[in-house]
C-alpha cells in the first residue's frame, strides 16, 4: 500500500464526518426524548400523537431549512415568521379572488422570495448587519401584514388546496411527504452542488471566500431568496393547514425556526451545520414542546422553555467552537 | 528631506551615569523562530537611541519585551542598576516604560483629557463622579509640558495623526514614563509636523527622558540619534554613534548575511508573452501611479519595507480593493471588479495571512484544495465528493503536502503545509498568474526551498509570478528582476545584474 | 500596514442637523394634513405618551454604545408591569409594586449582561433568547388575563402633576438627568464610551470590561422595571402583552438619534429626539387614521433608512 493510500484510509478527521457525528448524537437526544415521553404518558406513542409531532415538526422544518442556508453563511434571517405571514394573507386573497390554489402558491412563494432577495440586498449593498436588516423587516413586514388585513380573517378555502395541509397519504400528512422531499433537496443543495460548497466556504471564512474567487454577494443574495422563498412555501402549508389566514398566524414561528436551526448543530458563526441536523432540529424542539403538551404544562411555558433552548444550544455551539481553534 | 534641529550631541559625561534601563542577554523564541537571540543593550537617560533593522529582524519583539507585552525566554533587565522582573505591562509601567505603538489605544469619543486618564481619573465629590475642572487643569499642565497647545476637551476622533500621535505622548508621560519607546513615529506625519515632533522630543531628553526610536529614515537616525543599535536576524549587531558611521555602513550591517541558501534557479532567457500589464494604478489604500510588468516565465519581486504599500498593489490588481485609477490589463484584457473575476481569468492571490486570508481553518485540507476550482472541475454544478477527493489527493501528492489525508483539517497541518494548500487552490483552478505575498513567512527552511522550488517550476510551466517579500535574499537568489516601492509608489526597477540587497534597501529606504 | 489616518469627521455637532431636521420635517407634514396635530393638548399628550419610551430608549443608547443591543425590553417592561400590577394588587401599596417590577427588571439585565459578557453570546441571540423567557413568564403569572383592580394609587401616577409638569415626563426628566450625568460624568459613563470604541484601552488601563457590560444592561433592566410602574398606571392594569415591541421603537429612537452602533459614541439628547420624532410619527398617522400596523411599518422604514445613512457616514 502506497503511503497516500494508507494516509487516505486512516481515521479522516475532516469536518464534514465531525457534522455526522454531531448529527447522531442529536438524532439519540430525539430518541432519548421519545422513551422519555413514551415513560411518562399513555398518549405519546398514540398514532394521532405521533402524527401530530411529524406534522408539527415538518412546518418549523419548512421554515428552518432556508434559515439554515442563511446561518450556514454566519448571518441571521428574523424576519421568516413575519414572511410567512405576509405571504400566507396574500396569497389566501389570491386564492379568494382567483379561485385557483395553482396561482395562490405561485404568489405565496413570489412574495416570500422577494422579501427573501430585499433582506438580502440590504446585507450585500446597503451593508448592514443581517440581524439588524431582517429585523427591521419584521417590523416593516409585519406592519404591512396588519394594515393590509384590517383585522380581519380570510377563511374558507378550495378542498383540493386545503389537502396540502391536512390531507393523508397512505396514512402519513401529506406535509410529512414534503418535509422529506424538501429534506432530500436541501441535503443535496447544500452537500452536492457547487453552490453549496461555495456557501459552506462563505460561512468558514468570508474573507478567504471572496479571495479564493467565490462571488460573495451574489451567494448571500441567493441563500436570503431562498430562505424567504421557503418562508413562502411554510405560508401554503399554514394557509391549508388552518383553512384560514389572519395577520398574527408569524408570530410564534421565528423562535421555534431559529431554535430548531440552533438545535440541530448549525453554528451561528457560520460554516458548520446540515439540512438534516435541523430536521433533528425541529423533531427535538417539537418533542419537547408536545412533551409538555402531554404532561399538561402549561402552554404559556412555550416561549420560554423555546428561548432558554435556544441560549443553551448557542452556548453549546460556542463551547464546541472554542475547542476546535 | 534634512529637517534642521537643535540637537546636542551626546555628551560623554552621560555614559559616566548609569544606564536608565539595561538588557543583558535577553532572548525570545517563537516556535519555529527566534525572534531574540541573546541581545544585549542599554539606554541613557536623555539620549535618542536609535534602533535598526529590516524587517523581521526584531525591533517589534523587542519593543513588546520592554513594554511587558511579550515575556524574555531568557535574559535579564537592570534598571538603575538593579535587577528587575518585567513579566507584565503593569511592571513596565511601574518602571516608566512606555510604548508608543503605531495603532494607538485611544478611545475615539473620549475627549483628550479622558483619555490621558483612563483609569486614573480624579474622582468628583459624589462618588463614582469625575472631577472635570480637575481632570481639564491636569490634562492641561499635561500638555504644556510637552510644548502642545490644545484645549484638552476636544475629543480624539478630530484629531490627525499627529495630534493623536501627541496625546500618547502625552499620556505615557502623565504616567512618568521615563523611557519612551516609539515606532516609527514620522511615519504618517507631515514635514511641519515632524518639526513640531522633534521639538518635543528634545525638550522631553533635555528632562531625562531617555527614546528609543525606531525608524527607516536614514536621514533621522543621523539628524536625530544619540547612538545607534542595529539588529539583525534577533541578534544586535553592533551599537555605534552617528558620528563614527555612514550611511552605507549601516546599510551594510543591516542586510550583511551569511547563510547560505541555495534556491537552484534557472535564469535562463525564457520570458513569454506579457501577462500582466499595470498602468497607472492608484486605488484609496495609498498607492499611486504604479506601473508593472510581469511576462511568462518571470518570478518578479515587489520590495519595499513594510508599509511601502506592496500588499496593497497585489489587493488592486486581484480586485479584492477599489482603484480609483490606472488600468489593468491581463492576458491582453482590461480587467476590472470584484475577486471572483480576476480568479476566473486566471489570476491568483496567495496572501499574506494565509490562515485569516487564504483558507478556512475549520474545513478540511480537500474542501480547500478545490474551493477555487469548482466552476472548472464540475461545470454542471454537480459536486461529486469522490472526484473532489480525488483531485484533492493528486494534489496531495504533487505537491508532497504532509497530511494523513485530504479530509484533514487543514488548520492542524504546519505552515508550510498550509502554504502548499493555497497554493495548490489556485494550481487546481488552473492560474497563469500568481501573486505571493511573503510566501514564505513564518516557514522553515526546509519547506521554504521547497515553496521556492514550486514557483520556479510553475513559471516554468508558463506561468508568471509576482513576489512580494520582506527578505531581500530571497529576493535577490529567486526573482530575475524586481520593483522597489516606497511610501506607495516605485521608486525603481532592478535588473537580474542589479538586484542586490543592498540595492533593494537603499532604494526602499526614504534618503536625504 | 501603515495608512495615513483618516480623521473621522463624524460627532454628535453634525448629526443635530439629522435627527433635529426629521423632526421638524415630521411636525411641519402632519401640522399640515393631520387635524389637530398643532394643538397644545396633542402635543403635550405626545409628550406623556414617550415618557415611557424615553425611559427604554436611554439605556438602550447606552447598550448601543457598547456595540449591543438588547431585543428584550419590550418583554421585560410588559413582565415587570405585570408585575406592579399584580403586587400592588395584593399588598395595595404602590411602592411594593414598583419595587417588584425593578428587582424583577434588574434580573433580567443581569441575565442580559451575563450572558453578553460571561458566556460571550452574541446580544441580539441572548436577548431574543430572554424576550422569549420573559413574555413566557407574562404568560404565565398573568395567565393571558389581564390584571384589574389595582389600587388608585398607581393609576394617579399616570395624571398626576407636580407644579403643573405631569409625572410621568417629571419622571422622565430625572431619567434623563440621571443618565446624562451618568454618562458624561462618571467614570462609569467614561468606560462606556471605551467598551465600544477601544475595549483594548480599558485593557490596558487596568479594567474589566465584563463587569461594566453586566452593568450596563442590568441599567436597562432596571428601567425597564420603572418604567412598567409607568405603563401599569397608564393603562390601569396590567397586560400580558401590553409592551411588546417596544423595544423595537426605542432601537429606532436611538438609531434616528444618531447613536452609531459601531463605534462608541453616543448622543442622550439625539435619543430623546428620536423618541419624540417616533412619538410624533405614531401620533400623526394616527391622526390621520393609518392604523398602528402602518405606523410600525414607517418606523421600520425609519431604522433601515438611519442605519444605512450611518453606515454611509462611518465609511465616508
Amino acid at each position: 500500500m502506497t503511503d497516500i493510500t494508507k494516509q487516505a484510509l486512516s481515521p479522516p478527521r475532516s469536518f464534514l464526518s465531525q457534522d455526522a457525528i454531531q448529527v447522531f448524537y442529536r438524532l439519540l437526544a430525539a430518541l432519548l426524548i421519545c422513551a422519555a415521553l413514551a415513560v411518562f404518558s399513555e398518549s405519546f406513542l398514540s398514532l394521532g400523537n405521533i402524527l401530530n409531532v411529524l406534522r408539527q415538526a415538518s412546518l418549523t422544518f419548512f421554515i428552518a431549512s432556508g434559515l439554515t442556508l442563511v446561518v450556514l453563511t454566519a448571518g441571521l434571517d428574523l424576519s421568516v415568521g413575519a414572511n410567512v405571514a405576509l405571504s400566507a394573507c396574500i396569497a389566501g386573497t389570491v386564492i379568494h379572488q382567483t379561485g385557483s390554489p395553482l396561482l395562490g402558491i405561485l404568489t405565496g412563494l413570489l412574495v416570500g422570495g422577494v422579501v427573501g432577495l430585499l433582506n438580502g440586498v440590504m446585507v450585500t449593498a446597503l451593508r448592514i448587519p443581517s440581524f439588524i436588516a431582517t429585523y427591521g423587516m419584521l417590523w416593516v413586514l409585519n406592519g404591512l401584514t396588519y394594515w393590509y388585513m384590517a383585522g380581519d380573517t380570510i377563511h374558507g378555502f378550495p378542498a383540493g388546496f386545503r389537502q396540502i395541509g391536512s390531507g393523508y397519504l397512505f396514512g402519513l400528512p401529506i406535509p410529512v411527504y414534503l418535509l422529506l422531499i424538501f429534506l432530500a433537496i436541501g441535503t443535496l443543495f447544500a452537500q452536492r452542488t457547487i453552490w453549496g460548497q461555495e456557501i459552506y466556504a462563505i460561512g468558514a471564512n468570508p474573507v478567504a471566500a471572496r479571495l479564493s474567487g467565490i462571488p460573495v454577494a451574489r451567494r448571500l443574495l441567493l441563500v436570503y431568496a431562498v430562505s424567504g422563498t421557503m418562508a413562502g412555501l411554510a405560508s401554503i402549508i399554514f394557509l391549508s393547514r388552518l383553512n384560514s389566514a389572519e395577520a398574527d398566524i408569524g408570530e410564534s414561528l421565528t423562535l421555534p425556526a431559529i431554535a430548531a436551526v440552533l438545535i440541530g448543530g448549525t453554528s451561528l458563526f457560520g460554516g458548520v451545520g446540515t439540512v438534516f441536523g435541523t430536521f433533528v432540529g425541529a423533531l427535538i424542539l417539537t418533542l419537547v414542546l408536545n412533551g409538555m403538551n402531554l404532561l399538561s404544562v402549561n402552554a404559556n411555558w412555550q416561549p420560554l422553555v423555546t428561548g432558554v433552548i435556544v441560549i443553551l444550544a448557542v452556548w453549546l455551539d460556542m463551547k464546541t467552537r472554542r475547542r476546535t481553534q | 528631506m534634512t529637517t534642521a534641529l537643535p540637537t546636542e550631541p551626546a555628551s560623554p559625561t552621560q555614559e559616566t551615569l548609569p544606564p536608565l534601563l539595561e538588557l543583558r542577554g535577553i532572548s525570545k523564541e517563537f516556535p519555529g523562530v527566534k525572534a531574540l537571540d541573546d541581545v544585549s543593550f542599554a539606554v541613557f537617560p536623555g539620549e535618542v537611541h536609535m534602533l535598526l533593522g529590516e524587517n523581521g529582524a526584531g525591533k517589534s519583539s523587542l519593543m513588546k519585551v520592554l513594554c511587558g507585552a511579550y515575556s524574555a525566554d531568557a535574559g535579564e533587565f537592570y534598571y538603575k542598576g538593579e535587577k528587575v522582573t518585567i513579566a507584565s505591562t503593569a511592571d513596565a509601567q511601574k518602571l516608566g516604560i512606555a510604548v508608543i505603538f503605531q495603532e494607538f489605544s485611544l478611545v475615539p469619543y473620549l475627549d483628550i483629557a479622558q483619555n490621558i486618564f483612563l483609569g486614573r481619573e480624579p474622582k468628583g465629590r459624589i462618588p463614582g463622579t469625575i472631577d472635570r475642572r480637575k481632570i481639564l487643569a491636569d490634562a492641561r499642565r499635561v500638555l504644556d509640558s510637552i510644548g502642545f497647545e490644545i484645549d484638552p476637551s476636544v475629543t480624539v476622533d478630530k484629531l490627525g495623526v499627529a495630534q493623536q500621535q501627541m496625546v500618547e505622548i502625552a499620556k505615557a508621560i502623565s504616567q512618568n514614563a521615563r523611557i519612551l519607546v516609539m515606532d516609527e513615529p514620522t511615519a504618517a506625519l507631515s514635514d511641519r509636523e515632524t518639526e513640531l515632533l522633534f521639538a518635543l522630543i528634545a525638550r522631553l531628553k533635555a528632562d531625562g527622558v531617555a527614546i528609543v526610536y525606531i525608524s527607516h529614515r536614514m536621514a533621522e537616525v543621523f539628524t536625530l540619534g544619540d547612538r545607534i543599535t542595529v539588529l539583525r536576524d534577533g541578534r544586535r549587531i553592533d551599537g555605534v554613534r552617528p558620528a563614527d558611521v555612514t550611511s552605507d555602513q549601516l546599510v551594510r550591517m543591516m542586510v550583511g548575511r551569511t547563510v547560505d541558501m541555495t534556491y537552484p534557479r534557472n535564469f535562463a532567457e525564457r520570458r513569454g508573452e506579457v501577462l500582466l500589464e499595470v498602468k497607472g494604478l492608484t486605488s484609496p489604500a495609498g498607492i499611486s501611479d504604479i506601473n508593472i510588468e510581469v511576462r511568462q516565465g518571470e518570478i518578479v519581486g515587489l520590495c519595499g519595507l513594510v508599509g511601502s504599500g506592496r500588499s496593497e498593489v497585489a489587493r488592486a490588481v486581484f480586485g479584492a480593493d477599489p482603484v480609483t485609477s490606472g488600468e489593468i490589463i491581463f492576458d491582453g484584457k482590461t480587467i476590472s471588479g470584484e475577486p471572483d473575476v480576476a480568479a476566473r481569468r486566471g489570476i491568483a492571490l496567495i496572501p499574506e495571512s494565509r490562515k485569516s486570508e487564504g483558507l478556512a481553518l475549520l474545513r478540511s485540507v480537500g474542501d480547500n484544495l478545490v474551493v477555487s476550482a469548482l466552476r472548472k472541475l464540475f461545470p454542471s454544478g454537480v459536486f461529486d465528493p469522490r472526484s473532489a477527493q480525488r483531485t484533492a489527493d493528486g494534489l496531495i501528492r504533487q505537491l508532497r503536502i504532509a497530511t494523513p489525508g485530504a479530509r484533514q483539517t487543514v488548520g492542524l497541518l504546519s505552515g508550510g503545509n498550509q502554504q502548499k494548500v493555497v497554493i495548490g487552490k489556485w494550481l487546481a483552478a488552473g492560474a497563469k498568474l500568481f501573486i505571493f505575498d511573503e510566501p514564505t513567512r513564518g516557514i522553515d527552511i526546509g519547506a521554504k526551498s521547497e515553496i521556492f522550488a514550486l514557483i520556479d517550476r510553475l513559471v516554468a510551466e508558463g506561468a508568471a509570478a509576482l513576489m512580494i517579500s520582506s527578505e531581500q535574499v530571497e529576493i535577490c537568489h529567486v526573482c530575475d528582476r524586481a520593483y522597489v516601492m516606497r511610501e506607495g509608489r516605485i521608486a525603481g526597477h532592478l535588473s537580474r545584474s542589479e538586484l542586490t540587497e543592498e540595492n533593494i534597501v537603499r532604494l526602499g529606504m526614504h534618503h536625504a | 500596514m501603515r495608512e495615513a489616518a483618516v480623521v473621522s469627521q463624524s460627532n454628535p455637532l453634525q448629526r443635530i442637523p439629522g435627527v433635529a431636521l426629521v423632526l421638524v420635517l415630521l411636525i411641519a407634514i402632519f401640522g399640515a394634513i393631520a387635524p389637530g396635530f398643532l394643538s397644545v393638548a396633542n402635543l403635550s399628550n405626545v409628550l406623556v405618551q414617550s415618557t415611557i419610551l424615553t425611559m427604554l430608549a436611554l439605556p438602550m443608547t447606552l447598550i448601543i454604545m457598547t456595540e449591543g443591543l438588547d431585543l428584550s425590553m419590550g418583554a421585560v417592561l410588559t413582565l415587570t408591569s405585570l408585575c406592579v400590577a399584580i403586587v400592588s394588587l395584593a399588598t395595595k401599596s404602590m411602592l411594593l409594586g414598583l419595587g417588584a417590577a425593578i428587582l424583577v427588571g434588574a434580573a433580567f439585565g443581569t441575565v442580559n449582561g451575563w450572558l453578553v459578557a460571561i458566556l460571550g453570546i452574541p446580544p441580539f441571540v441572548a436577548t431574543l433568547g430572554t424576550l422569549g423567557m420573559a413574555q413566557g413568564l407574562s404568560l404565565i403569572v398573568s395567565d393571558g388575563q389581564s390584571v384589574v383592580g389595582i389600587p388608585h394609587s398607581v393609576r394617579d401616577i399616570y395624571s398626576a402633576t407636580v407644579l403643573g409638569v405631569p409625572v410621568p415626563i417629571v419622571m422622565a426628566l430625572a431619567t434623563y438627568a440621571v443618565f446624562h450625568t451618568l454618562l458624561y460624568h462618571t467614570r462609569f459613563g467614561t468606560y462606556i464610551f471605551a467598551l465600544g470604541g477601544n475595549r483594548e484601552a480599558l485593557k490596558y488601563a487596568g479594567l474589566s470590561p465584563n463587569r461594566l457590560l453586566i452593568a450596563v444592561y442590568a441599567l436597562g433592566g432596571i428601567m425597564a422595571g420603572t418604567a412598567g410602574l409607568l405603563m401599569t398606571a397608564r393603562m390601569n392594569s396590567g397586560h400580558p402583552t401590553a409592551g411588546l415591541g417596544l423595544e423595537f421603537d426605542a432601537i429606532a429612537a436611538v438609531a434616528v438619534g444618531g447613536t452609531s452602533f459601531e463605534r462608541g459614541n453616543g448622543w442622550l439628547l439625539g435619543t430623546v429626539l428620536g423618541v419624540i420624532a417616533v412619538g410624533v410619527l405614531r401620533n400623526g398617522l394616527n391622526l390621520i387614521s393609518l392604523p398602528s400596523s402602518v405606523q410600525v411599518a414607517s418606523v421600520g422604514v425609519l431604522v433601515i433608512v438611519a442605519l444605512f445613512l450611518d453606515g454611509l457616514r462611518s465609511r465616508s
